[in-house]
């Protein structure tokens, strides 16, 4: 019930202000942070910073936000992430995520997955395998719905 | 069915930095990693259905360029001491340097003949890198090095051989041990890990020190292996009255009993004796260890006998070990006692 009242509204929405909204109604942010170590009385802590630049081994966690910034809703919301090539993918927050690890052409959880070997056997896939990973968001997101997808990658 | 999404976002929010202090296991020495001044770019994409049907949406993209890290190490090659002898000329010491970080970079080598702690010093006589990359010293092939003027560049994951050639000296004495090192440090720059060179990384970003401190050394050694060889020569004489009288027609049994000592082996050692004078020499007489040995000079044979003197080739003889020649004489019937 609720859904077809948003459908219609969205409907509404398009026919008198089409061209304002044509771009979408999501805000999407990219930010990378990485971990440093650093000594407090003696003691090891860890801080997130924003790098201005990496060196191999670095662990960077990838924030992804989103924000509905508009009166509409968006439904069926995917939100795809390519892991960049110069970093190895660890892991998600919550492990709420499909990965792919073909290039994006098939989607699974990781423990489903599986690399062909050269002598046509498999072995399963592992978190360095993953090309790209994406959230499939089951709710519509509204005006003022926001969150922040995070996940975690190591600099080859 | 809203809340529920969105309380789930604000906890992914709050437990970034706790699952950070979580993972603060080791750092993996990666060899080299990726390349230096390679840019990590990220644009996630939403897609979704919005009023105009379905939109794909970039985000911004976020780059980070990847620092140089400067790292280095020296291994020695040689399989364990290296032996040599007093006063020997251009002995060579071998090193393997390899490029440990994940940019182009030149490495300055400084080869150390006067380590503490080993019982003598070489002389150096050069550094010499193997430039035809065949891991052995080609004396007059192989470029001499000079240390700001062809300082080897290697490229990450690369490694070059290195000689030290050395002169020993001539005091030097069985059993001693010399240790020469060498060392690389990144022409960069070196220094505590994480020490920052701004701006003077491979592929235009900043230089950083890795775990290595951007310098490395390793040792090798040489030891002496010298040996000397003593003579000795007893005789016994036999009269032909069955005594031991030295008398015209007695026989007189020489034996030279040769001793070598030290770590080393004597390589090609020949033992010759001329007759003495008033004596007339028993053909076919040289033992060896007690084997009888012919006079004819052939190849097969040890023992030879030219005219004036006996000689016997006892070819290489390794510290420790004794040999025993014997050979007979007549005195000269002419000879008046």
């Amino acid at each position: 019930m609720i859904r077809k009242f948003f459908t219609i509204l969205a409907a509404v929405s398009a026919i008198f202000s089409a061209p304002a909204l044509a771009n979408g109604n999501i805000a999407l942010e990219s930010e990378i942070f990485v971990e440093r170590i650093t000594k407090t009385a003696g003691k090891p802590a860890v801080v997130l910073e924003r790098p201005t630049s990496l060196i191999p081994g670095d662990r960077l966690v990838f924030v992804v936000s989103y924000k509905n910034t508009s009166p509409t809703p968006a439904t069926d919301v995917v939100i795809t992430n390519p892991i960049p090539a110069a970093v190895r993918f660890q892991e998600t927050l919550d492990g709420s995520e499909q990965v792919s690890v073909d290039g994006g052409k098939n989607w699974a959880r990781l423990e489903d997955l599986r690399i062909a070997l050269d002598d046509g056997r498999f072995r399963p896939a592992s978190p360095a395998d993953v090309t790209h990973i994406r959230w499939v968001i089951l709710e519509d997101i509204t005006n003022g719905d926001e969150g922040k997808l995070t996940f975690r990658g190591v600099v080859k | 069915m809203f809340k529920s999404q969105f309380s789930t976002g604000c906890l992914r929010l709050s437990a970034i930095s706790i699952f950070a202090l979580a993972m603060t296991t080791s750092h993996t020495a990666l060899a080299a990693g990726t390349r230096a001044g390679t840019p990590i770019d990220n644009t996630a994409t939403a897609s979704f259905d919005g009023p105009d049907g379905r939109v794909e949406l970039p985000s911004n993209t976020v780059s980070i360029t990847v620092d140089e890290l400067l790292d280095v190490t020296v291994d020695s090659s040689d399989p364990g001491d290296v032996a040599t002898s007093p006063d020997a000329d251009d002995e060579v010491l071998t090193y393997l340097v390899t490029n440990t970080g994940n940019g182009s970079e030149a490495f300055t080598l400084t080869a150390d003949t006067a380590r503490p702690g080993d019982d003598f010093d070489t002389a150096l006589v050069q550094i010499v890198l193997d430039t035809n990359g065949n891991g052995v010293y080609d004396p007059g092939e192989d470029e001499i090095y000079v240390a700001g003027v062809n300082d080897p560049v290697l490229e990450p994951d690369a490694n070059i051989t290195v000689f030290i050639i050395n002169n020993i000296p001539a005091d030097a004495e069985d059993g001693q041990r010399a240790e020469v090192s060498l060392t690389a440090e990144a022409v960069t720059g070196t220094g505590a890990p994480g020490t920052v060179f701004d701006g003077q990384g491979d592929g235009g970003g900043d230089a950083v020190v890795g775990t290595t401190g951007a310098d490395d050394d390793d040792s090798g050694f040489f030891i002496i292996q010298a040996a000397s060889i003593a003579l000795v020569k007893e005789a016994t004489v036999l009269d032909p009255f069955g005594g031991t009288s030295a008398v015209p027609g007695s026989i007189i049994t020489y034996s030279l009993i040769a001793t070598v000592t030290g770590s080393g082996t004597l390589e090609n050692v020949i033992i010759s004796d001329p007759i003495p004078a008033n004596t007339i020499y028993q053909t076919e007489t040289i033992t060896l260890e007690g084997a009888s040995l012919t006079d004819a000079d052939t190849a097969d044979d040890a023992g030879a006998f030219d005219g004036t003197a006996i000689s016997v080739d006892l070819g290489d003889v390794p510290g420790g070990q004794t040999r025993t020649i014997t050979f007979q004489v007549e005195i000269d019937d002419e000879v008046t006692p």
